[in-house]
């Protein structure tokens, strides 16, 4: 395997997904495309030596540990979400959505694990910019899937706002590349865009340019990543698009964007020599944790509250990275690891939920444990590991931030970061308390069952709770070589 | 073409380009927002090649060409025809009146003259005095997309956006490189299409394509 084929797969697959043929072939397609496209990412990762690089197409794709760790995140989570989907939206004699519509979904959808690995395997940062905005118009189509004046409106909101971000992060990069053709011959430009070769050079780029340059950075890719206050598209996307959607914006689409922040970040810092975008990462991560806050305490429709708590965990990352080292990026990377799995889970749940009770309103569902035994004890747990409970894995990455946060002598935002997060484990605990127990109100639904789902609910409920044991030997190695390239940058 | 020649062909190009951003914002008709944008679009087309003749930088022929043909041809195009498709013709509803957004608009030239004056961090290659013009283009296109009602003038707001960050890169570095140029194009295009397509949606579900009607989602 190499770059190029990893990313041919989703793009194949999308294409193949729009030929007219029954229902049950759209699904077939779609399905096993997303699987087949996970193996090929699989066996190129764990196949190739990554270390330290492997580049592609003239070196504008390159893939490092940073980009393998996201890879094996964005295609593991797309296969759940694609099998997911399989059962939620293909459902057999269901004729709500029209096979037209479902094939346009299987094509946005593998458009959209297309773009996200471009944007992981870019090392030429003006394509991971078209990248990110490609992210954005493949998926405005699969949040608004069914033409409702609220999925309409949320898909506008997301479309228009990450737009205007992510002009605002092209400015960025025109300064950066500024600071590099300044130093270089003009004409000789192919290069002097790609990370690797920003990096090397970096000691020579302009620190000043440097710093106004991540100050767009962090507002146009904050915005996608989801961080305060450029966060106001979020909820509405999150909660309006299909459970698998959701999944997969929430799960994988913020971390994309978080890793954007990453790879200027570790640039900025190696440039200026400084913390400054380190404190800046901090600052934006605290508030959002404190944004997040009193909309997770006071949230009425479950779908809006697991968007409130991307926010809060984006935000718990970007501190992460804020305090630099190798743990600091370690703590940082495994708890974006560990937030797609377990919050895609409970967006998942979501959707057996709202088969199950007709309706996004916490207050009107009560005693899933009742109506569905398995559902209420994945959604708890899943509750439970997202407020940050041990021994889940989220609980664990936490915790590593924090520590890194007083190795570094941070107090102040550990202190802040300890009392937020342990009001919103508070009111994650008495949604989730209030939601899975009790007596049911109203006559039980039809049941339907799906395997599918069913089985995606299972498989990610054991991965959060082994990784809070014991992380897989190879994955950890990645892990760990991924804080090493980052956090030997930032001190 | 002698560089005093130049120099002052270019000068004259971005004066009618800070009025042509103007004659956006102040236009009370979608139908003439459109044309200008076009002409703003014809006149950064324009201004790139010179710049590319001048400045022997060839390459940037490519995106000068490109900005001619779906900028200034293309996308406007497509617009005409949504907004004929949805029998708009009616004028542009803005939260703010149209002498207080050229008061505004005036100012926030104003701001980018100033923010960019001397001695400040940006040296730029080849003309300085575009770079506070660039920057006052993303200002007008910024003010576009919150003060105006329609979904269609805030996506017409975007572009302007993007034509004052053509002229940041085309100033400043000669344009970035080709391929990432090309992206760039490739993007703006899709998205203008499927915002387009989202236009018609938003009309078919609230009767109506004010983004202000759009107050479903709140908490």
């Amino acid at each position: 395997m190499t770059i190029d084929r990893v990313l041919w797969m989703p793009l194949i697959f999308a294409f193949l997904c729009l030929i007219p043929c029954p229902k049950r072939m759209t699904r077939l397609t779609f399905m096993t495309g997303a699987v087949l496209s996970a193996i090929g990412a699989w066996l190129f990762v764990f196949g190739t030596s990554w270390s330290p690089r492997v580049f592609a197409f003239n070196g504008n794709l390159m893939m490092d540990s940073l980009s393998a760790v996201f890879v094996l995140l964005i295609t593991s989570v797309g296969v759940l979400s694609a099998v997911y989907a399989g059962g939620y939206l293909f459902k057999e004699g269901d004729s709500s959505i029209s096979p037209l519509r479902l094939r346009r979904y299987a094509f946005f959808f593998h458009l959209f694990l297309f773009t996200m690995l471009l944007t992981v395997f870019s090392n030429n940062l003006g394509i991971m910019w078209i990248a990110i905005e490609g992210t954005t118009l493949a998926s405005a189509f699969l949040v608004n899937v069914d033409d409702k004046k609220s999925s309409i409106e949320a898909a506008w909101k997301y479309l228009i706002l990450c737009s205007v971000g992510i002009a605002l992060a092209l400015f960025g990069i025109i300064l950066v590349y500024y600071s590099a053709i300044a130093q270089a011959v003009v004409g000789e430009s192919g290069f002097l865009l790609n990370w690797t070769f920003l990096l090397s050079k970096a000691k020579q780029l302009d620190p000043q340019v440097l710093r106004l340059a991540f100050i767009f950075i962090l507002v146009g890719y904050g915005t996608k990543a989801g961080l305060a206050p450029f966060h106001s598209w979020l909820p509405d996307a999150h909660s309006q698009a299909p459970a698998p959607v959701s999944a997969l914006l929430s799960g994988v689409l913020l971390s994309c964007a978080t890793l954007g922040i990453l790879r200027f970040h570790i640039l900025t810092t190696a440039a200026t020599g400084s913390a400054f975008s380190g404190t800046l990462l901090i600052l934006f991560g605290v508030l959002s944790v404190a944004v997040a806050t009193p909309f997770i305490l006071e949230q009425k429709d479950y779908k809006r509250l697991l968007a409130y708590s991307s926010v809060e965990h984006m935000g718990l990352a970007a501190v992460g990275l804020g305090f630099g080292g190798v743990l600091g990026i370690y703590a940082a990377i495994l708890h974006i690891v560990n937030h797609a799995f377990t919050k895609s889970l409970l967006f998942f749940s979501s959707g057996h939920l709202l088969h199950l009770f007709q309706t996004k309103e916490i207050g009107k569902v009560k005693g899933i444990f009742r109506r569905n035994p398995f559902l209420g004890v994945v959604f708890f747990l899943g509750a439970l590991a997202i407020a940050g409970m041990p021994p889940f894995s989220i609980f664990v990455s936490e915790f590593l931030i924090l520590t890194a946060g007083f190795l570094a002598g941070k107090f102040l935002p550990c202190v802040i970061l300890l009392v937020l997060l342990t009001l919103i484990f508070v009111g994650f605990l008495r949604h989730a308390n209030r939601m899975t127990f009790g007596v049911p109100e109203g006559p039980p639904p039809i049941e339907e069952k799906s395997f599918l789902m069913d089985g995606v609910l299972g498989v990610g409920l054991i991965v959060i709770f082994a990784m809070g044991f014991y992380i897989p030997g190879p994955f950890q190695r990645l892990l760990l070589e991924a804080g090493r390239v980052a956090g030997g940058v930032i001190v | 073409m002698s560089p005093e020649l130049a120099a002052s062909a270019i000068h004259f190009l971005g004066m009618m380009l800070l009025i042509a951003s103007f004659w956006i914002l102040t236009s009370s008709q979608i139908g003439m927002s459109i044309r200008a944008y076009a002409a703003h679009s014809f006149l950064l087309a324009l201004i790139t090649a010179v710049i590319a003749v001048t400045n022997h930088v060839e390459h940037l022929l490519v995106p000068a060409l490109l900005t001619l043909v779906l900028k200034t041809i293309v996308i406007p195009n497509v617009f005409f025809r949504i907004i004929r498709r949805l029998g708009i013709r009616k004028e542009v509803e803005s939260y703010i009146n149209i002498p207080f957004s050229l008061l505004l608009a005036v100012l926030l030239v104003f701001v980018s003259f100033y923010v960019t004056g001397d001695d400040k961090i940006l040296k730029p290659v080849a003309f300085s005095e575009f770079i506070p013009l660039a920057i006052s283009t993303v200002f007008f296109g910024m003010l576009m997309m919150t003060t105006r009602k329609k979904a269609i003038n805030q996506v017409l707001g975007l572009l302007l956006i993007e034509n004052g960050l053509f002229l940041m890169a085309i100033t400043m570095t000669f344009g970035m490189p080709l391929l990432v140029e090309m992206g760039i194009f490739f993007d703006v295009l899709v998205a203008v299409m499927i915002m387009g397509i989202f236009v018609f949606k938003i009309r078919d579900a609230f009767e109506s394509i004010d983004a202000d009607d759009m107050t479903v989602l709140k908490g």
